[in-house]
């Protein structure tokens, strides 16, 4: 805004268009969302109100449970890894090394590829009987694995095509971060004697943390919306045992049209990542001040 | 003022540009001159997706009144897609809709009464299951293009290895046959997929489904509001099942793809899956095989789970009598030409079709035709897709990790009535 001008009017008129759309796409969908959370609606019938039993159901249905619970796991083991993997990835495209920007290319390279297509690459590397993993193994002698129809491994490997894929997205927010550290700090502390692990963690650390924080929230909402790569790789299979929430939303929403009660899930899902957000804004921040 | 004037000029040239493409397809509706134009949806990709199209080509080049106008795009969520523009009465004029999947539709007036439009010679010519079939509250809401019943296909190069000159003709003997298979041989007795993949383990449940009804069970109560297979029969059905993963004559953890690869490397000897198959394995090389009807395992007749694809056509906004019209031509050519479908591996409907020496000359299935007198269709109801996939889910539990028959049946049972009540 111009300083003294507190006519506001033209920059409402240039924002009309964009809101126009944003209204329509984004805010319209999720009122009417949340209203037919409330109703009993197979899309071309009349809904019919049914107050809140849609939400009551939700919980004494032990497959919305496990469901979210499949969710959650993912959560817990992708968060971590793919921080410290991103950060790791993002210290070797920082360094000195002649390969660094090579390495940043490479590293960043799976991300650019389509949900669908990494997704169908790791489904095929990873089939039982004719994939090439079990083919390795089997010639080194082990016995071949279940990749994707075990239910002990069958979340890892889904995991596995997880951290291939998306790492190099945190890579990239940490290596904007690390970029910011001026050199002097760098400078001073190897003159003090400091050396390269020192620096890492007394230095570059410490003054990412912002990074950090951003990353984390940034991956937690992702992981809690993961459903494209389960759904691909193991159908949510075998029996069931990675059935994640969003699977079991979309299922419920548009194979088996019970559209009320998959609003109901989504709007609880939403409020499970509004939540943890909150709690780690909170916690993290105050850690800060 | 100016301003004012402003905002409706942008007002104005958002509305334009997001209706354009309503005002485009108005448009081409009221064009009434020479030939009718219909269009059409279909969910059929690779082979199937071929040999429609030829079809359609066909019945195009066939007659000069209606041009059908094949939408080439094929949908990967073909039923997502089909509901919304059900909903928003959008559709094109003819779509396929699975016998199974047409009371998620037909009760809700999204499809047209074809019972005025049909002629009663085209009638005449269907048995009376398969169109009953597609009947709701006494109308007829579609009619069958073919069925596809589950079948066994079975290795003729592995069977006389391993000396086997009779088909086995009850679950004991079948069980034997699969020992026999593996012992002198070392392939798979059978291959039936257990374990979800790109998709869910359907098989088993196609085959539980055929094992109730081979001994005179039903899957649900008649009337359709509790399940009914929590019996002996369901309990032999699933022992069925589980005893070839636990002798070691099927593999675990076997998906679908999986076990259609193995069986054109010829790495097993008996295959279960539906007809459709045939047409992909009449293309491999080297594999030497046969179909058969599934085999009456565990009763007098060979019962078998079948599903069917049906042409319906859709409530439109503006619902247009000649577009109706061509429409059913169209559903008409199409089933009377069931021998070009039946390429694809499905069987025709149509007495008359059966009868055709086109039919009779292509390979396999005639022999398998005679199926279609013994299949039994999904029960019309909305939640048979959460039914179908659920217990699938289920019984891949139960086979895979050898699950106690009575509890395994007990909680699908539970399952299966908590889904019913949810409707």
């Amino acid at each position: 805004m111009i300083p003294g001008n507190k006519d506001n009017r033209d920059g409402w008129l240039f924002s009309i268009p964009f809101l126009s759309v944003f209204g329509l796409f984004m805010v319209y969908p999720l009122a009417f969302g949340f209203c037919i959370s409330f109703f009993k609606w197979n899309i071309l019938g009349t809904p019919s109100f049914i107050g809140l039993k849609n939400y009551l159901d939700l919980f004494a249905d032990p497959k919305f449970f496990s469901s979210l619970w499949h969710t959650l796991k993912f959560v817990l083991i992708t968060t971590p890894v793919l921080l410290v993997l991103g950060f790791l990835m993002a210290l070797l495209a920082t360094s000195k090394s002649p390969l660094a920007s090579a390495m940043e290319t490479v590293f960043f390279m799976p991300y650019i590829f389509s949900m669908t297509v990494v997704s169908t690459l790791w489904a095929w590397l990873m089939q039982k009987d004719f994939g090439i993993f079990n083919h390795w193994l089997t010639q080194l002698g082990l016995p071949p694995v279940g990749w994707l129809t075990s239910d002990k491994v069958a979340i890892w490997s889904v995991c596995i095509a997880t951290f291939w894929w998306t790492a190099g997205f945190n890579m990239v927010l940490f290596t904007a971060g690390i970029k910011q550290i001026p050199k002097e700090v760098y400078e001073s502390a190897s003159i003090d004697g400091a050396g390269g692990w020192t620096q890492v963690f007394h230095i570059t650390i410490p003054l990412v943390y912002r990074t950090t924080i951003l990353c984390l929230i940034l991956q937690v909402i992702a992981s809690f919306n993961v459903f494209g790569q389960v759904y691909v790789m193991t159908g949510g299979g075998p029996a069931g045992s990675t059935r994640v929430l969003v699977q079991y939303i979309y299922e419920n929403g548009f194979k088996y049209f019970k559209m009320g009660y998959s609003a109901a899930m989504s709007y609880v899902l939403f409020a499970i990542i509004l939540l943890v957000s909150l709690i780690q804004y909170l916690i993290l921040d105050r850690k800060e001040a | 003022m100016k301003k004012k004037l402003m905002v409706a000029l942008a007002v104005l040239l958002a509305a334009s540009g997001l209706f354009a493409q309503g005002s485009k397809e108005q448009g081409q509706s009221q064009k009434a001159s020479g030939p009718v134009e219909i269009t059409f949806w279909s969910l059929f990709t690779g082979g199937d997706g071929e040999f429609f199209d030829a079809m359609v080509d066909e019945f195009n080049k066939s007659q000069n009144e209606v041009v059908m106008k094949n939408d080439t795009v094929k949908f990967d969520n073909y039923y997502t897609k089909l509901t919304t523009a059900l909903a928003a009465k959008n559709a094109p004029d003819v779509v396929v809709c699975h016998q199974a999947n047409l009371m998620s539709y037909a009760p809700n007036g999204a499809f047209v009464a074809l019972d005025d439009y049909v002629s009663k010679d085209v009638l005449d010519d269907f048995p009376a299951a398969p169109l009953d079939a597609c009947r709701y509250n006494g109308k007829l809401y579609s009619l069958p293009l073919d069925v596809h019943p589950i079948v066994m296909y079975y290795n003729t190069d592995i069977l006389s290895q391993a000396g086997i000159t009779k088909l086995p003709s009850t679950a004991d003997e079948f069980l034997q046959a699969s020992k026999q298979v593996k012992e002198k041989t070392g392939k798979w007795g059978m291959l039936v997929d257990n374990t979800t993949g790109t998709y869910k383990a359907y098989t088993l449940f196609r085959l539980f489904y055929s094992m109730i009804y081979q001994q005179h069970g039903t899957f649900l109560t008649d009337d359709n509001k509790a399940a009914a297979f929590n019996t002996e029969a369901g309990a032999k059905a699933l022992d069925w099942l589980k005893e070839g993963v636990a002798d070691g004559v099927n593999p675990n953890g076997l998906d679908y793809d999986a076990a259609m690869n193995m069986f054109k490397l010829g790495d097993g000897a008996f295959y279960f899956n539906g007809v459709w198959a045939t047409g992909t394995l009449e293309k491999v090389d080297g594999l030497h095989f046969q179909a058969a009807p599934l085999p009456a395992l565990m009763g007098p007749e060979p019962w078998a789970w079948g599903g069917s694809h049906t042409l319906a056509v859709p409530v439109q906004k503006h619902m247009d009598e000649t577009k109706v019209k061509a429409a059913v031509t169209f559903i008409e050519w199409m089933t009377g030409h069931g021998e070009m479908w039946a390429k694809a591996g499905h069987i025709p409907v149509r007495s008359s079709v059966q009868k055709k020496e086109a039919f009779k000359a292509l390979p396999y299935r005639p022999g398998y035709a005679g199926a279609a007198g013994y299949v039994k269709a999904c029960p019309g109801i909305p939640a048979w897709e959460e039914i179908y996939g659920t217990c699938s889910d289920l019984l891949e539990a139960a086979v895979t990790k050898n699950q106690d028959t009575k509890t395994a049946l007990a909680n699908m049972e539970k399952t299966v009535n908590d889904i019913l009540a949810k409707y």
